[in-house]
């Protein structure tokens, strides 16, 4: 009797078995991903929609079914932009099998550096600080560095200037993230791009900059390049707009025409300086959701289907999250076709295999997205934007700097 | 000479609304000892208030700016009422331990709203046109903001000093025992200073926020960027928070005015008010205007 039992029972087990194999096989497989951001705390008005892009991009891609029967499980942790919380989630998703991770910060990515070395995973941040690739294999910025920003951008001063050679002044912030462009545009100016660097400037918590802009403006420097984030950068608009200091033409004499980096811009910006915003000029390779196109079409329809709001679905840092997800997505599929097993060394490989022929466009940047063993920046392109009538629009065609290969 | 003067009226509009912004903290530890970490968040709760009653529920700035300050004082006599009113007689270090944990609250709760990760400004409501007069600029955010301070200032003064409650409010400062024994019912001091700091911080906060837009985290830094005027000014005197914040805004505006950019200097508007505390704690430990307490034992 006990016999039979044990017979009945092995039979049952293995029906079970045999029944839910096919099941376990369609269900297919799922590939994990971490994500570990500011959400809240300082610099969470990137942070959010960030991390809504990367979210609403991977829901996309699991509800289109866009990798088959696989899909990206991606666990998203608030770190309040503290590196300590970052390396807990980051030891985390280690845990959990990550294959590919999104960072955030400046100060993380650097502090993890050699965490990402040990454990050979590939790291797309939302840093653009060049500094994160020195030493580093596993890091990929996702566009053009802090410093080809701030380069372009002193290009532009260079060739739009008439007169004599521009005096510039740049305004960063105090941290590792805004110091990090400052020698190199230092370079560029020392291999032969025509301006003058007057003065730089690292802001503080300021009320007023009013001492600042007249001591500026009587060095006679009438542009003023920022790498911040948009906070500071409104409120020196608006103390020069009240003192009457604001260029309504780029490069008008007797005034600062103001310019910055990524995270310097965006709606943000005019949600902050209103008015004062005006005629201030950006850079990014992101495409704004003010000029209409494939990418920022789909950027729309993203955040509609997942019930975001006007504010998130129009943000460059909600463009910007979608981005990572879409680079994150694009490798596994890439690998998945090959007939490769998705791990990190697996998709590692395919992102340094992204350029040439295989580079990816994501519609949502102004170029295309190259990788390769010695280029971990991936969109090389920007756009140039200014601000009218409270809209960033189009200045001219995307361009590539050209004093960051003359540096390196 | 114009640069000079510029820097002046620059110095004094900063440090009128540090003044403003240590207001709080002042009145808060003038009555209780206490100093309050969370004065911060209550700043930037005042200016989010006013924001939406401005934008989203339609009504005049003038008319919500008033209201935010009325929201903040019952906001912040609830916050005495529900979490500190039972800590009365408990040691300091306490009592200051739960304004750092209200400080965690209201940041969760803010952070809730869109305002804890959107950026905002007020829409224009004055001219947009500087006032100049021989080469000196003034905003008209930055004159209606120094007259709303010094209007404040002037107000909570002589509050202090005339009032009955007021005076009650400086008697329990000195000696919580005595002031009860004479009828003073301390608790309802306690909870009418933090109400009077709530209605400080909103009139900082809509001030602050009208300079540099609506930023959660820039509005609430102000807490602890006053802090050195609170300590210069000597932690609870109103005239010391008046004077200290005017010597800190001058010696910012100046230091950035001339000496940065100079000699290889940089940021030193952000350091030189810090140097200069120091030096002057050295020789007044009490601050500017603090009292300095003589015990018999």
């Amino acid at each position: 009797m006990k016999k039979n039992n044990v017979i009945k029972w092995t039979f049952l087990l293995a029906a079970i078995g045999v029944l839910t194999l096919p099941a376990q096989a369609l269900a297919g497989e799922v590939y994990k991903l971490g994500l570990s951001l500011a959400i809240t705390g300082p610099t969470s008005d990137a942070g959010n929609p960030y991390s809504k892009g990367v979210e609403d991009y991977f829901n996309f891609v699991n509800d289109t079914k866009m990798l088959g029967d696989d899909k990206i499980e991606c666990t998203i942790r608030d770190d309040q932009y503290k590196n300590d919380i970052t390396k807990r989630n980051f030891e985390d998703f280690l845990d959990q099998g990550i294959v590919f991770y999104l960072n955030y910060s400046t100060g993380s990515t650097l502090a993890l550096k050699n965490d990402f070395e040990e454990e050979q995973i590939p790291v797309l941040p939302a840093s653009f600080h060049a500094g994160n690739l020195v030493d580093s294999n596993y890091i990929f910025l996702p566009i053009a560095s802090y410093s080809a920003q701030m380069i372009g951008l002193t290009e532009y001063v260079s060739k739009n200037h008439k007169g004599g050679k521009p005096k510039v002044a740049m305004f960063i912030h105090p941290s590792a993230f805004g110091r990090g462009p400052v020698e190199d545009v230092k370079k560029a100016v020392a291999a032969g791009l025509d301006v003058e660097i007057v003065e730089v400037v690292e802001h503080g918590k300021d009320l007023d900059n009013t001492a600042m802009l007249k001591r500026l403006s009587s060095k006679g420097v009438q542009y003023v390049l920022s790498h911040t984030v948009q906070s500071p950068v409104a409120t020196m608009l608006k103390d020069a707009s009240s003192l009457g200091l604001v260029a309504t033409s780029f490069g008008e004499e007797g005034k600062i025409t103001f310019l910055g980096a990524h995270y310097t811009g965006g709606n943000d910006l005019v949600a902050l300086a209103g008015d004062s915003a005006e005629n201030f000029y950006w850079t990014t390779s992101y495409i704004v959701t003010s000029e209409p196109g494939e990418g920022t079409d789909l950027q729309l329809a993203l955040a509609k289907k997942y019930n975001r709001d006007e504010k998130a679905a129009n943000s460059h840092n909600y463009a910007n999250g979608m981005m990572v997800a879409q680079v994150a997505t694009e490798v596994i599929r890439r690998a998945k076709s090959k007939g490769k097993e998705i791990t990190k060394e697996t998709l590692y490989e395919e992102l340094l295999g992204m350029n040439g022929d295989n580079a990816f466009s994501p519609k949502t940047t102004v170029g295309d997205v190259t990788f390769s063993e010695t280029d971990h920046a991936g969109v090389d392109t920007l756009q140039l934007y200014v601000v009218k009538n409270s809209t960033f629009m189009s200045e001219g065609s995307p361009f590539v700097p050209e004093y960051t290969d003359k540096i390196k | 000479m114009s640069y000079f003067f510029q820097l002046v009226v620059s110095g004094i509009v900063v440090g009128s609304i540090y003044a403003l912004s240590a207001l709080g903290f002042v009145l808060i530890y003038k009555s209780s000892r206490v100093l309050n970490i969370a004065h911060g968040q209550i700043i930037a709760a005042g200016a989010f208030i006013t924001y939406a009653l401005t934008v989203w529920v339609g009504i005049p700035i003038y008319l919500s700016f008033g209201m935010s300050m009325i929201a903040t004082f019952f906001l912040a006599m609830s916050v005495e009422r529900i979490f500190l009113r039972r800590l009365i007689g408990e040691p300091i270090i306490s009592v200051i331990m739960v304004t750092i944990g209200l400080m965690s609250i209201l940041d969760g709760l803010i952070y809730l709203t869109p305002f804890g990760t959107e950026n905002f400004s007020f829409p224009p409501y004055l001219p947009t046109t500087p006032i100049t007069i021989g080469g000196v600029s003034i905003s008209w955010t930055q004159l209606v903001g120094v007259i709303i301070t010094f209007s404040m200032i002037a107000g909570f003064s002589w509050f202090f000093k005339k009032s009955t409650i007021g005076i009650s409010m400086r008697a329990v400062s000195d000696d919580q025992m005595a002031s009860m024994a004479i009828g003073i019912s301390v608790p309802r001091v306690f909870g009418l200073a933090w109400a009077m700091a709530g209605l400080s911080a909103a009139a900082a906060g809509g001030i602050i926020g009208n300079i540099t837009g609506l930023n959660f985290d820039t509005l609430h830094a102000f807490g602890i960027v006053v802090f050195p005027v609170v300590i210069l000014g000597g932690l609870d005197s109103i005239q010391g928070a008046v004077v200290a914040g005017i010597i800190m805004g001058l010696i910012q505006q100046f230091a950035s005015g001339y000496l940065d950019g100079n000699w290889g200097l940089n940021g030193t508007g952000e350091v030189m008010p810090y140097i200069i505390l120091l030096i002057i704690l050295l020789f007044k430990p009490h601050g500017l205007f603090g009292i300095h307490e003589i015990e018999r034992v």
